[in-house]
């Protein structure tokens, strides 16, 4: 069981601030399982206007923190795309958002492979917190 | 019970999002229907969930029309069966 830091975590995915939605990765399974966590706090951007009165992740950013994490699944089960500058594209995402995630919440994805190819995956990703899912998807992603 | 043909002619219509009507066996999935690699890659993988196979990745290029995606599918559990007995 691995684990990586924000700097490993930046050698994997191409996304940068303010667009990176992992803080650590804390179960690297390659291949097969990736658990990740974002930390959400009250200073995020994205709280400003999304709602002015009532702060709450946006769905499409829980999308992207899962889709980050399978990123990270997929280059672990295709160390040969790890030196290449890929990028990523979604292709479908199918999801069910079950309760908000608001300042102060730790979301911590999990993510597992349906089926992986050579430059491209489907999988599971379900996203928690305090063990209480709060959006659960299913992901296609390309690389290219 | 359904066919095989019909399971698999239903299973890509609701990954596809076309009536199944439209999917005759010869009818192409790219140049008629529109499929892309990533939906092909979601065929496959939803063929391999439906009846516990595993289909390599080189074949994902065959899945062309629905009469070939049958007989890769049939060719697979064939050769489960035979694990199995």
């Amino acid at each position: 069981m691995n684990s990586l830091n924000i700097e490993e975590i930046y050698k994997i995915i191409p996304q940068r601030f303010p667009f990176v939605m992992l803080d650590r990765v804390t179960e690297l399974e390659p291949g097969k399982k990736v658990v990740a966590f974002k930390n959400v706090s009250y200073n995020e951007e994205f709280f400003e206007g999304h709602f002015p009165s009532r702060p709450v992740m946006p769905g499409a950013l829980i999308i992207e923190a899962m889709a980050q994490a399978s990123i990270i699944l997929f280059s672990s089960a295709k160390p040969a795309v790890q030196d290449k500058q890929l990028t990523y594209y979604l292709g479908a995402v199918k999801v069910r958002f079950l309760h908000p995630v608001v300042p102060g919440d730790q979301l911590v994805i999990t993510v597992e492979p349906l089926k992986v190819v050579s430059s491209a995956a489907i999988v599971k990703a379900a996203a928690r917190v305090l063990d209480k899912e709060v959006a659960s998807a299913e992901i296609s992603l390309v690389a290219k | 019970m359904q066919d095989i043909d019909t399971e698999i002619r239903d299973l890509i219509a609701a990954i596809i999002e076309k009536e199944p009507e439209k999917i005759g066996p010869e009818t192409r999935f790219m140049e008629d229907l529109g499929v892309d690699s990533m939906m092909a890659l979601e065929i496959l993988a939803a063929i391999e969930k439906k009846y516990k196979i595993v289909i390599p990745e080189e074949k994902l290029p065959e899945l062309a029309t629905l009469s070939a995606t049958v007989k890769i599918a049939r060719e697979y559990l064939a050769g489960k069966k035979n694990e199995q007995s």
